[in-house]
């Protein structure tokens, strides 16, 4: 046989063999055994010393070729044989994605803190500092400085838990107004403060009232500030917590410490206004109370009431969480049953 | 106080649904609902009782024929004692409704045909308090002859639409027709027509039996009288008495109606005394002596304070001023002259005087939120005009004073400027002062100033804030756009505190604990249970109830109370945390210092079982874990460390720690005693508790980065035996110190004490890491450490290397 038929003799062969592979180590294996130093195509170009000299250059090519080719053949049957491996392990490793999950859960923040948080937010994002203020506070400030003298019948409205004659838990977290007004540098820029956080009243617990709940106070003191900024700052936020659509309108009314007072009501967010339950058929909802300053209270407070003016207002986080979330019993926040709780993850 | 509209329409033309009105008077003014009485029912109908005779098988029923307008008569069988021949009364005809579903059908009474039904005031939608006595256990009868057939309740006012105003404090001007007249006319833009009260000067005689007199004019301003004599008492006329129980007053008889009346009208009350029950020819105003006694009208007896104010005949008693009459000189029908009483009395005395004795009333009311003192005189002369229209009078005498304070009228300035300034408005001079004009007051302007005066019967109204309000609620707060405030930037934001705490509550949020809110009052019992600090408790004055007493002096009661809570409910496994205030009393200290704290609970598993695990019930070392994340987020400069204590009653003396940093003590961390727990209905548990305060201190480590090592670490394990009291946590202090520069971790991997080592002593396991940042450790270096490390253990704890 001429070197040249012994040659594509072996091609045919490895090819072949590469073909017939079951296994990564066969192919291994014949590659070492065919295109190695001792495989038998180095032997055969042994025989090279034979070949007629014009004749070399045409076998050497013919070599080559035949390594490239078996070469080709093993890496194509290896590649095969991998993808085959492959299928098969994934085929294996299927699983049940319906199975239960090892949980890994976060807790939930209090939906009263939620709330108070979004409506705290809401207000830094308008310049505003957050103050919490102190639970005992003094007559003087609770009361006194609001315009609530001791005799006043407005002390009546607000069963109040004493300490002592002068101190008391405080009932109304207007009461940081005072310290707030009387300790802020008026030549870096206006006052605007909100004070969010407990308050106590001497008041039996039932579904819609609480001897301990939350309220948050709000209160903006320069030199330029009226009825009007008072409206577009709660007609913001009212959008902010209830939705884009929402109108507010106000009402009068009355509190010692703001003058003119007005009670403040929401477009309903469940009806848009047409009328349903939650509103009592009216297309409203009051939700806050507010008003401008009483000069008396800028004047206690050491602030000319003739050159400023303030805006003030009070909310309630637990009226608020309740209508926003159809909650009926204002002592569900304070049983802390953990599927109560649980149901607000992530609300706001 | 409810607003008749039909009352109303004497004063100002009403032209707007009572709805129409109600919401524009909220909008306006006062908050407002509408009311209509008689909704619902109908067929009744005036009846004239033409023969009466009794049932033949009942020995109280009647039957009557009775006239209804129509060409026969109907016959009724009527049970009520009062009923009698020529009668005027209110018939239900076949098929009238009444109140509460209530259905009138013609039918037979033990055997006698009926065709409806003889009325009383209360079953036709009066509350039985408000139906005069004499009518209150039978029918009622109209006290003059009626057309029959006419529609009953028309003319008892029981189909009157009323607007009712519910008040705040600052606007008891409405608590009167006059000054709710003028209220709702200024949102309409109509002035009233209010007719002012004149004497019959005919009857009118100098002479005077009475002198009174005011012990102090500060508490009673004004304080006038009236005689009359010669009077005859009576029932009322019907449109008198209607108007009455339409505001929950019970007619009693024409003088006390006409009190009454004038009440209503002018919001000032009115009392009558019969003038031949005094004892003594004075009446004076004074406070009363401590444990006087005062009988009232319905005989109940009261006694008295030195803060009571009352008007007296010598000795004898005639009313609590303001509050109400007594029985000794009350006005019944046999008596003949009479005193009137128009008065204003300090609104705290009065109400402090009804609180005491459970007395608040229409007239307490009033007064606790003020009359307008302009009209005391007039709304006297009123009353004597309303009891002589509805009944006789011989004479009046002259105004006896007992104190008389001139009535001024407020004078406000302002300026339009500044005015506008506080609304947010551009309004024109113009528009404010006619809004001015609207409400009856009267403005002067001089360029931008305005003087505006006010009638005495707007005293509320002191500056011009009052004047802003009045300007805006009148032109409509649905005008006003709304802008935000204007001026200088600010930063707004969180306190630094504020900052901290939020973090320390998100690193429990991350790790699986609920947040919960609690109750800062607690009970005796609670205030005690976890008061580590042994602070000065804090207890409420005057507290509603046993179970909310105390401020607490930590979080960890209420916790435990959520955890009961919860597993009473079989949620068994949970794990929350509380952020909020404790209250921490110095000694001798009045004021409690408020202190945050953060507090948790877990009781239960941590995992539970499930087809690829098995369930773990939480122990002491996953708070522990909880514990020392939320210290790793404190950002604090300090070495924490947890001291085994037994000293905390209500946890587990073999299973809780202080938590301290740098040796001080932050908090602790435990499992609750199983007595406690039994006693609390719950499960193992495990509680800890840190001062967030004192944790803010520490925060102050400076963080300066360091490249991450590029150099590989080498590690060492160690196995040694020692006796069981050693903690592990000297065993790793003692590593560390002895571990050299190079030595960066120590884990303990194994702990074991069983029966395989030697009694009394416990074999752990520690994993060792070294690592130079800035070059390859060679093993030299490392052995070397490591045996220093075994050597002081060896010495120290006596260990076994293994
Ligand atoms: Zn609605």
């Amino acid at each position: 046989m001429s070197l040249n038929d012994k040659l594509k003799d072996l091609r045919k062969n490895g090819i072949n063999e590469a073909k017939r592979a079951e296994r990564l180590q066969e192919l291994n294996d014949l590659r070492v055994n065919l295109l190695g130093k001792k495989g038998p195509i180095t032997k055969a170009l042994r025989g090279m010393k034979d070949v007629p000299a014009e004749e070399r250059p045409e076998i050497g090519t013919l070599a080559n070729n035949v390594k490239k080719d078996i070469q080709l053949a093993i890496e194509e049957k290896m590649s095969e044989l991998n993808e085959q491996m492959i299928a098969k392990k994934l085929e294996e490793e299927k699983i049940d994605v319906t199975l239960p999950a090892q949980s890994r859960n976060i807790g939930t923040r209090h939906i009263l803190k939620q709330t108070i948080e979004d409506i705290e937010e809401f207000f830094i994002g308008l310049g505003y500092r957050v103050d919490a203020g102190h639970e005992v506070e003094e007559d003087h400030y609770n009361f006194e400085r609001l315009n609530i003298p001791k005799d006043h019948p407005a002390r009546d409205m607000q069963d109040t838990f004493y300490l002592t004659d002068e101190l008391l838990m405080r009932t109304q977290t207007s009461a940081q107004e005072g310290r707030d007004m009387e300790s802020h540098d008026f030549s870096k820029g206006p006052l605007k403060v909100i004070s969010p956080g407990v308050v106590y009243r001497r008041d039996d617990d039932d579904a819609t009232h609480s001897h301990q709940f939350h309220q948050i106070e709000g209160l903006v003191v320069d030199k330029n500030v009226s009825m009007a900024d008072l409206k577009g700052t709660l007609e913001a936020l009212c959008r902010h917590v209830f939705g884009p659509n929402r109108e507010i309108r106000f009402r009068p009314s009355y509190f010692p410490f703001t003058e003119p007072s007005v009670e403040v009501d929401v477009s309903c967010f469940n009806c848009n206004g047409q009328g349903c339950r939650i509103c009592k058929y009216t297309g409203w909802i009051e939700v806050l109370g507010a008003g401008l300053s009483h000069p008396n209270v800028l004047e206690m407070s050491g602030i000319d009431s003739t050159v400023y003016s303030g805006i003030a207002f009070g909310l309630g986080p637990e009226r608020f969480a309740m209508l926003k979330y159809g909650i009926t019993d204002i002592r569900d926040f304070y049983l802390n049953d953990v599927r109560f709780l649980e149901q607000f993850k992530g609300v706001n | 106080m409810k607003i008749s509209l039909s009352w109303l329409k004497e004063y100002i033309p009403v032209t707007h649904t009572v709805e129409e009105i109600a919401n524009k008077v909220s909008l306006t003014g006062i908050e407002s609902s509408p009311v209509k009485l008689g909704q619902g029912l109908d067929k009744l109908v005036v009846g004239h009782i033409t023969s009466i005779k009794p049932h033949p098988d009942s020995d109280h029923l009647n039957v009557c024929m009775v006239d209804v307008g129509e060409d026969e008569d109907i016959q009724i069988v009527c049970g009520a004692p009062n009923v009698a021949n020529g009668q005027y009364v209110i018939v239900a005809r076949h098929g009238a409704h009444l109140p509460e579903g209530k259905r009138i059908k013609h039918g037979k009474i033990r055997g006698i045909e009926s065709n409806g039904m003889i009325c009383g005031l209360d079953e036709i939608g009066v509350p039985e308090k408000y139906v005069p006595e004499a009518f209150q256990n039978g029918i009622y009868l109209f006290p003059e002859a009626e057309k029959p057939g006419a529609d009953a309740l028309v003319l008892l006012g029981l189909t009157d639409e009323m607007v009712d105003l519910d008040i705040t404090p600052n606007r008891a001007d409405t608590l009167g027709m006059n000054g709710a007249a003028w209220e709702i006319g200024a949102t309409y833009n109509e002035k009233p027509d209010i007719k002012s009260a004149e004497l019959d000067e005919s009857k009118v005689n100098g002479s005077v039996d009475i002198t009174a007199e005011v012990d102090d004019e500060k508490l009673v301003p004004d304080f006038l009288l009236r005689e009359l004599k010669n009077i005859t008492v009576g029932e009322s006329p019907l449109w008198m008495q209607r108007r009455l129980w339409n505001q929950n007053i019970q007619p009693v008889n024409n003088v006390i109606d006409s009190a009454n009346y004038v009440m209503i009208e002018y919001g000032q009350p009115i009392q009558a005394y019969d003038l031949d029950k005094l004892q003594e020819s004075n009446v004076v105003v004074r406070n009363a002596k401590s444990g006087e006694k005062f009988t009232l009208e319905d005989k109940e007896e009261k006694v008295l304070s030195h803060n009571d104010l009352i008007v007296a005949s010598g000795s004898q008693i005639l009313g609590l001023a303001g509050v109400a009459g007594g029985i000794d000189a009350r006005v019944t029908a046999d008596t003949k002259n009479i005193l009137l009483e128009s008065a204003v009395f300090d609104g705290a005395s009065v109400r402090k005087s009804a609180q005491r004795h459970d007395l608040r009333g229409d007239a307490s009311n009033r007064y606790e939120k003020g009359v307008d003192n302009g009209k005391v005189s007039e709304a006297l002369v009123r009353a004597v005009q309303l009891v002589e229209q509805t009944g006789n009078v011989g004479s009046i005498s002259k105004e006896i004073v007992g104190n008389k304070t001139e009535a001024k009228p407020t004078v406000i300035k302002g300026s339009i400027s500044h005015i506008n300034h506080l609304m947010g408005l551009e309004l024109s001079s113009d528009e404010i002062m006619d809004i001015f004009d609207r409400l009856g007051f009267e403005a002067k302007q001089d360029g931008d100033n305005v003087t505006v005066t006010i009638p005495t019967r707007r005293y509320d109204m002191s500056i011009e804030a009052d004047l802003v309000e009045e300007v805006i609620r009148i032109y409509g707060y649905e005008n006003l756009k709304g802008t935000l405030p204007s001026g200088m930037e600010t930063s707004g934001g969180y306190s630094p505190k504020r900052e901290f705490g939020n973090k320390l509550r998100n690193t429990l949020l991350g790790q699986g604990l609920d947040e919960v809110i609690n109750f800062a009052l607690l009970s005796k019992a609670e205030v005690k249970d976890f008061n580590i600090k042994e602070t000065d408790l804090t207890k409420l004055l005057h507290p509603m109830t046993e179970d909310h007493e105390y401020l607490r002096t930590s979080l960890v009661p209420g916790l435990i109370n959520n955890v009961a809570y919860n597993q009473a409910r079989n949620n068994n496994d949970i794990a929350i945390f509380e952020q909020a205030r404790v209250f921490d009393r110095p000694k001798g200290e009045d004021r409690p210092n408020e202190v945050e704290y953060i507090s948790g609970a877990v009781s239960g598993n941590i995992a539970n079982d499930s087809w690829n695990t098995t369930s773990k019930e939480v122990d002491f070392y996953d708070v522990k874990g909880i514990v020392e994340e939320l210290l790793s987020f404190t950002n604090a400069k300090a070495h924490f460390e947890y001291v085994a204590t037994d000293q905390i009653t209500n946890l587990h003396p073999g299973q809780s720690a202080l938590i301290t940093a740098d040796g001080q003590r932050v908090g602790y961390i435990g499992k609750l005693h199983p007595s406690y727990q039994k006693e609390h209905n719950v499960n193992d548990a495990f509680v800890f508790e840190l001062n967030v305060d004192e944790l803010f201190d520490l925060n102050k480590r400076k963080v300066q980065s360091q490249a991450a090592p590029k150099y590989p670490s080498v590690s060492r394990d160690l196995a040694i035996l020692v006796g069981k009291e050693v903690e592990s946590g000297q065993i790793v202090n003692d590593i560390f110190n002895n571990g050299g520069k190079y030595l960066i971790d120590a884990n303990i991997f194994d702990l074991y004490q069983g029966s395989h080592v030697k009694p009394g002593h416990k074999s752990l396991g520690y994993h060792l890491v070294f690592q130079n940042p800035n070059d390859t450790l060679t093993d030299e270096t490392v052995e070397q450490a490591f045996d220093v490390i075994k050597e002081s253990l060896v010495q120290k704890f006596n260990v076994e290397i293994r």
